[in-house]
């Protein structure tokens, strides 16, 4: 993998050079941010997680089980209790609900985990230690030979520094 | 995470600012915060006192539980028909405690409520630890601790399963499902903090584990939109799952016949008290550490009043539990009902019933005075007063209850064994030993979330263009 990385102190600035980049369709673009900002997200305009299919078919699979558990059990080892139905379902509902937010739950993690790629093992490359503790940076995946065009354009938008990683 | 950050709102005219205006004015970069939050990680006398201590009190309820294994459940000071005692108390003791956390962590961030962001890591801490101790005390009263697998339905040789029409198994779903979640969302919410630490770290293999605590996680804005998507399902869950898990503990009572137990009002008087003794445990715990670190412009006095009113609201709810009760139990024109709400507060139990109504309802009535709301001793005190009165209120709820059943001939007394007591103790041991190896390994505050609310350098810097 090789590409270009920039640093930039400003949040302003990070964010022009992405409407920037954006305009003239540079593809491979990730961008560093210490902590969520939406003028981030408004510059980048992504399309919307799909964390929420992960959810979705987590939570229904945990419901479902909750009460086929409860359900095949009590079927199978018969315990008549109060004069209540052998499965009842009103108890029941209480397996269902904390098995829905626990399979959900985790289903949500797992589906977070996969769109956002990790753990990852390798964090150095197209990567600077100041993007957790202050500043902001955009990193493109791109060949040697488009190397000084973006540098001149991220440099113009005030880009501190600016480094071809290959 | 993500989106609790609001504008600071106008010109502030009194200092009982909106709760959910509250931002950090003496903190202005994302340099500040890594540093003094990361400061709080040293090592330093206080802490190893506090540490040392907790180990003790540890070691207290560890030899307890031997002594109780070796000879027997004879030792906890049951005396029929009083057959749950200190442990259950003490059981629903800290799974209310475990509620203040999540209902900051995920209720308030669904609210856009600003003050849990400097407070939420360390009540998430304390959720986590508080059902930890909980989880214990079942495991301790069963006796057998080691038989306690056959609680959990799985596929065995002898082909039996728990009945799932019993709240005490109920409780096993709920407290696992709670404990999962909570602990999830606790590591999660590290793990854009790891990431800081892993930078900033120079010994290698204190940066190695961090580099594997962080899962890799290097900000970038895929990681940030997930990861904010995932936070907000999260938060979605959880708070549905903190108003279920005292509810489900209330039904250990409620489904029995038992005279004050039988209520359908259980279930939102228990969730309202645990949230009450959650947010005074976080107190306990948050007014010392912002003294002692130097992070009173972190959790400042905007903070301790906007919990203080969560306090006193949920005081009040509290405390018409309590009246409801006692309206209830006079309009069913139930006997046995009536006759145990008089013990409670002028019979045999009197004692007990009115530390309980005197630390729950009418101390917290203090919080009525802006000047209290603000006063951080004042605060620190009456959380103790309110978990004192808090465990009483598990106590008068459970003792009372079973030693004044429906015939008259079975009507006892009950006194905790010394047994007992050193549980009460080590369980205070066991949270504040986790708790306390916790601050001193992961930032207390979190770190990432608390840069949303700076005002982030813009190229014409004017400040507050978040």
């Amino acid at each position: 993998m090789q590409g270009v990385l920039a640093v930039f102190p400003q949040l302003d600035a990070v964010c022009d050079a992405i409407r920037d980049l954006k305009a003239r369709k540079v593809p491979k673009v990730t961008v560093y941010s210490p902590t969520i900002h939406h003028e981030i997200d408004d510059a980048i305009d992504a399309p919307t997680s799909v964390v929420r299919v992960f959810t979705l078919i987590g939570a229904s699979l945990g419901v479902t089980f909750g009460y086929w558990v409860s359900i095949w059990s009590s079927q199978y080892w018969p315990l008549q209790v109060g004069g209540k139905a052998i499965a009842s379902w009103i108890p029941y509902t209480i397996m269902g609900f904390e098995m829905f937010v626990m399979v959900g739950c985790l289903s949500t993690v797992a589906g977070m985990f996969i769109n956002a790629q990790i753990p990852r093992l390798v964090t150095n490359f197209g990567y600077d230690a100041r993007f957790t503790h202050g500043d902001y940076g955009i990193w493109i995946e791109t060949t040697p030979d488009k190397f000084a065009e973006l540098e001149a354009t991220l440099k113009s938008h005030g880009a501190v520094e600016v480094r071809g990683e290959r | 995470m993500a989106t609790t950050a609001k504008p600071v709102q106008g010109k502030i005219k009194r200092p009982n600012i909106p709760s959910a205006g509250i931002q950090v004015p003496a903190v202005s970069s994302f340099e500040q915060v890594d540093d003094e939050i990361l400061a709080t990680l040293k090592p330093s006398s206080k802490w190893f006192m506090g540490l040392g201590l907790a180990i003790a009190a540890m070691l207290v309820g560890a030899s307890a539980w031997t002594y109780q294994i070796y000879w027997g459940l004879g030792n906890a000071g049951y005396v029929p028909p009083v057959m749950w005692g200190v442990y259950i108390i003490t059981f629903v003791f800290w799974v209310g405690i475990g509620h203040a956390g999540t209902l900051i962590s995920a209720i308030l961030y669904l609210f856009r409520a600003g003050f849990r962001t400097t407070i939420y890591r360390a009540s998430e801490a304390m959720t986590v630890f508080a059902v930890m101790t909980a989880g214990l005390f079942p495991i301790i009263h069963i006796g057998r601790p080691w038989k306690f697998f056959l609680l959990i339905p799985y596929p065995n040789w002898r082909l039996l399963f728990p009945q799932f029409k019993s709240p005490l198994l109920w409780d096993v779903f709920a407290i696992s499902t709670y404990l999962t979640i909570s602990t999830t969302f606790l590591y999660l919410g590290l793990i854009p903090d790891f990431a800081v630490m892993r930078d900033k770290e120079t010994n290698p293999i204190r940066k190695r584990i961090f580099a594997m605590l962080s899962l890799g996680w290097k900000n970038t804005d895929r990681e940030w939109r997930h990861f904010a998507k995932m936070y907000m399902f999260l938060a979605a869950f959880s708070t549905p799952l903190v108003l279920s898990v005292h509810s489900v503990v209330s039904f250990d009572f409620a489904m029995a016949l038992t005279p004050g137990w039988h209520t359908t009002i259980f279930p939102p008087y228990f969730v309202g008290g645990a949230i009450f003794s959650g947010f005074a445990m976080v107190w306990t715990i948050l007014i010392p550490i912002r003294k002692w670190w130097n992070l009173e412009h972190y959790v400042t006095l905007n903070h301790l009043d906007a919990t203080a009113k969560v306090v006193l609201f949920t005081s009040i709810m509290v405390g018409s539990g309590y009246l409801s009760e006692f309206f209830i139990a006079w309009f069913s024109g139930v006997a046995p009902e009536q006759e145990y709400f008089w013990n409670r507060v002028f019979g045999q139990w009197w004692w007990a019933g009115w530390i309980l109504l005197l630390c729950n309802m009418i101390f917290p009535l203090s919080l009525f005075s802006q000047k209290l709301r603000r006063n951080p001793t004042w605060l620190f005190i009456l959380s103790i007063i309110i978990n004192i009165g808090m465990w009483y209120e598990r106590f008068v709820i459970v003792v009372p209850s079973l030693s004044h059943e429906f015939e008259p001939w079975q009507w006892t007394h009950y006194t905790p064994s010394w047994i007992d007591m050193c549980f009460l103790v080590g369980s205070f041991g066991w949270f504040f030993m986790w708790f306390l190896l916790f601050i001193k390994q992961m930032p207390v505050i979190a770190i990432a979330e608390v840069k949303e609310i700076v005002p982030p350098k813009m190229k014409n810097d004017h400040g507050g263009h978040h």
